[in-house]
């Protein structure tokens, strides 16, 4: 997008009046969207965007400029902005004599059948093939809503550490919504297949699949009586139960919380804080996974990170910042959902791992729980690490085997307690696909864990356990 | 005669433009927005980070033979709209044809101020907004011993300009400022954290009120401290005005016409009928003087108006942009609304609001004696379900007895349906609070009686 030799005059132009480090991003991003609702496309629409954006930080502050003209002129505009906020002194970092360092361009996660290439009529049909699985799933559903967004975004980063790195990267995600009604009862499901790569993702996922789980998933619950609540053991489901260590863990191990000791994990590194069962990690080298990239927004390698290892706190996620200050690797997690943003810690693909045991003796295993097939989103208290989260789809465990589904139910507890009464895990690793927000910002991220069991969490629901 | 602005001006050159360009039998319609603002972040008594935006773009719609196309580009050149107005033309090809997609035709907006806007904004130095994001931070930490730090104190504000024009002859256009502040406090006492928050808004910077907000952020979380569950029970909840507000949330996109044409919405069929207790008046007024979501038109140059849609608990409409009312036979109430130049218009609350009633939270809670006060919910986004309208969320708050507080409550849940919220509201008080996050929605204190509230021990 642009050379070398101008990026080191926008970053010289952003230190101009002192700082310890500056950094410039570069994107350009076009893509399409397409709705499918009763059984009508009732939005296509397609976008493109330019920006750029220049940072300056000098100890513990940072500030940031942006731009959507990415014209010399503009650029050193933006990072004259960027330089006037700072604050004067600082030397630290800075490598700015000699040229900038390309790192080598990394083409990691192949794309077969691109954006553009792949026919508008093709990803219409795309749409059809779910919304008519869907529909034909049972007489009940009302209402079936098929999203289907692609994405083609370059990024180029270059920093006064005298390095330059670009990452290309394609994505495409289906969103199925799925409403089934009887008798004056509402229900909701949902899918969402999604990849780096191109429209290759539905040979292996076909639109029809996404389809039939989310109507099977709101007609179920359409028959599911009323939650109990008090404490009980939980069976979460492998793939998207993984959103609950995503946002009762993962959050916390993020390196800006931990820094500002908003953290249930500040100063726990090497400590047991989980099941010697739990093996987690952030990993964004994962072929083709929503999460993936192979330079984060700041130009760091992206990395396979180990968060927990048998139990034992072993490493934050981090982002330039952090990286620098604290001096530590970087681990390749700075994030910002485009150039108008600041970028920050944030997660990839993050995971809890396959264990030894298998789904069925889990449950086989549990005389009386909950099987917490699907999760809907949840919020966290980082601070305290106290969570709430909904099951969409569950069903209560009764001798050993799963019984009648229930509704309403959620799950509330603490995400460090639940890490430590973590006492089964099975091999059966699963991923899905989301979207995570932060301080505003929403990045495409991947949770995932094979079926795991809660010794006891308090399930929230509208009755009197039975 | 009003001089327009220059972004309007530029806007109808766009529309002329480009519909020569894409050709008889396409109606264009075009959306430019530009933006430019600044965020202070403070922490630790530094400044964590400062931003300054500034965006502009272009959306533009087409419409041929009632098939809806969209594209949209940043920046404001020429060779970018043609772009957009071409992509969106040919998208246009592959949208269903449906007779009530239509571009409204040219309207009278409101003449007045509206109280969106103040120079102050531009004409306060950085410094000094950098000074308050700072002494947000002091404050905070000064209130109480017990406030250990401050997780973020923010100061922000914005300067806009909307314009919208097309080829039905329609164009318009307004400036608006606005700026709002928050702190999140951690309170500790021994191993126990709890959080705080607090915030303000207005239009310009000496609207913000800083000790207060400090004042009400730090007791949020002082008073939390030393707290713990309880026993499920059923019993009365006492919704704090934050609380509340993210409750008419949920109801706002149950009150969207899309939402009920499509099947979406609990609230589907039940016009005319009481849907609440007879306490319940809910307003949605996108010309409130000042409020945060005020302006002339909404998001597709309709004029923006006041309507009731439960008057005392009755059910009277619900919220339509051009296309929902041309389905549902009636007319537009303006409340298309887009996120930005990058979406089309949809449908969406302006400033929708509970009509306070009497009494602040201390004689609500003495009226209704026994119960939980609620001073924040977890999980709203997966646990208030407006399709179903069932409610499932993890809160925290302080127990109420003999019409006061007692102890404060955490790992608790608050389950039931919607519509037995609405009909088992039993108090609305007077103090009535805009949350300007997600749009703009205000509430007073609220009580309902007789909800499941489910915790351990």
């Amino acid at each position: 997008m642009i050379d070398e030799e101008t990026a080191r005059r926008v970053l010289a132009t952003a230190l101009s009046l002192g700082g310890d480090f500056a950094e410039l991003f570069l994107e350009r991003r076009h893509g399409s969207s397409l709705r499918l609702e009763e059984e009508k496309v009732e939005d296509c629409s397609s976008g493109s965007e330019i920006g750029a954006g220049v940072r300056v930080m000098r100890g513990e502050s940072m500030s940031y400029a942006y731009t959507n003209d990415i014209g010399e002129a503009s650029l050193l505009e933006t990072a004259r902005a960027a330089a006037a906020a700072s604050r004067s002194g600082g030397h630290a970092l800075i490598n700015l004599e000699k040229p900038l360092a390309r790192l080598p361009v990394l083409r990691e996660h192949p794309v077969e059948l691109g954006i553009d290439e792949f026919p508008r009529e093709e990803k219409i049909e795309l749409l059809r093939r779910a919304d008519q699985a869907a529909r034909e799933a049972g007489p009940h559903v009302v209402q079936v809503v098929v999203l289907l967004g692609d994405s083609r975004q370059e990024v180029l980063v270059a920093n006064s550490l005298g390095e330059m790195a670009s990452d290309l990267r394609v994505r495409v995600r289906l969103v199925v919504q799925v409403v089934a009604a009887k008798d004056g009862e509402m229900q909701t499901g949902h899918e969402t297949p999604g990849t780096l790569g191109g429209y290759e993702l539905f040979r292996d996922f076909p639109p029809e699949e996404a389809g039939k789980a989310a109507a099977s998933q709101a007609l179920t619950m359409l028959e599911a009586r009323p939650a109990p609540s008090g404490p009980m053991a939980v069976v979460i489901a492998n793939g998207t139960g993984g959103v609950l260590f995503h946002e009762a863990c993962g959050h916390s191990l993020e390196a800006d919380a931990v820094y500002k000791r908003a953290s249930v994990f500040a100063g726990r590194l090497g400590e047991k804080v989980a099941s010697p069962l739990v093996n987690a990690y952030d990993d964004a080298t994962l072929v083709n996974r929503w999460g993936s990239f192979c330079y984060d927004d700041e130009g760091a390698r992206a990395a396979s990170t180990p968060l927990i290892e048998e139990g034992i706190l072993r490493n934050f996620i981090n982002d330039r910042r952090r990286s620098l200050r604290d001096g530590v690797p970087p681990t390749g997690n700075g994030r910002r959902q485009s150039y108008r943003f600041v970028p920050i810690p944030r997660m990839t693909n993050t995971y809890i791992d396959r264990g030894a045991a298998r789904r069925e003796e889990i449950i086989a295993d549990t005389s009386l729980g909950l099987y917490a097939l699907k999760l809907g989103g949840g919020e966290v208290n980082p601070v305290t690490g106290d969570f709430i989260f909904a099951v969409t789809e569950g069903y209560m465990i009764r001798g050993g085997e799963v019984a009648e589904p229930v509704k309403g139910a959620t799950l509330i507890g603490n995400g460090p307690r639940v890490l430590l009464d973590i006492d089964a895990v099975a091999d059966d690793l699963d991923f899905d696909t989301g979207m995570c927000g932060k301080e505003g910002q929403a990045v495409p991220v991947c949770t995932g864990q094979p079926t795991l069991r809660v010794r006891e969490m308090v399930v929230g629901g509208t009755t009197e356990v039975m | 005669m009003k001089r327009e602005t220059d972004l309007l001006a530029l806007a109808r050159e766009w529309v002329e433009r480009a519909g020569a360009v894409v050709g008889k039998g396409v109606e264009l319609e075009v959306f430019a927005q530009e933006h430019r603002g600044l965020t202070v972040k403070a922490f630790g008594g530094e400044v964590e980070s400062l931003r300054y935006s500034h965006s502009r773009g272009v959306g533009v719609r087409a419409l041929r033979e009632g098939r809806l196309g969209y594209s949209y580009c940043t920046g404001m050149g020429w060779e970018e709209v043609r772009r957009a107005a071409e992509e969106a033309a040919a998208n246009s090809l592959y949208g269903a044809p449906d007779e009530h997609n239509r571009l409204p035709g040219p309207s009278t907006y409101a003449q007045g101020d509206l109280g969106i806007y103040s120079p102050e904004v531009e004409d306060t130095e950085p410094a000094r907004k950098v000074e308050m994001a700072l002494e947000l931070e002091r404050l905070t930490l000064a209130y109480d011993r017990r406030i250990e730090q401050v997780e973020t104190a923010v100061y922000s504000d914005a300067v806009a300009e909307v314009a919208v024009a097309s080829t039905t002859g329609l164009g318009g256009s307004y400036r608006s400022s606005d700026c709002y502040c928050y702190v999140y406090p951690m309170a500790r006492e021994g191993d126990e954290y709890q959080t705080g928050f607090s915030f303000d808004v207005g239009v310009r910077p000496s609207d913000l009120r800083l000790p207060g907000v400090a004042e009400e952020a730090a007791e949020r979380a002082v008073c939390l401290l030393g707290s713990s569950s309880m026993p499920s029970r059923r019993t009365n909840l006492i919704l704090d005005s934050f609380v509340a507000a993210e409750f008419l949330g949920m109801l706002a996109a149950a009150l969207s016409a899309e939402a009920v044409l499509k099947g979406r919405s609990f609230l589907a069929g039940k016009t005319g009928e009481a849907i609440a207790d007879p306490k319940v008046t809910v307003i949605d007024d996108g010309l409130l003087p000042g409020a945060p979501s005020t302006a002339p038109f909404d998001d597709e140059g309709v004029p923006s108006r006041r309507k009731e849609l439960i008057a005392e608990g009755v059910l009277k409409g619900y919220l339509h942009n051009t296309y929902t009312a041309s389905r549902a036979g009636t007319e537009s109430t303006g409340n298309a609304s887009r996120g930005s130049f990058r979406d089309r218009p949809r449908v969406g609350a302006s400033n929708l609001f509970l009509q306070p009633g009497k009494g602040g939270r201390e004689e609500i809670a003495r009226e209704v004696g026994e119960g939980v006060l609620v001073l924040q919910v977890v999980g709203a986004h997966a646990g208030a379900n407006p399709v179903s309208g069932e409610i499932s969320l993890g809160a925290v708050g302080l127990l109420v007895k003999n019409g006061a507080p007692q102890r404060p409550l955490r790992e608790i849940t608050l389950a039931g349906k919607a519509l037995e919220f609405l009909a088992r509201t039993v108090a609305v008080g007077e103090d009535l609070r805009f949350l300007p996050f997600e749009g703009s929605l205000g509430a007073p204190t609220v009580a309902i009686e007789g909800v499941m509230v489910s915790g351990r021990g």
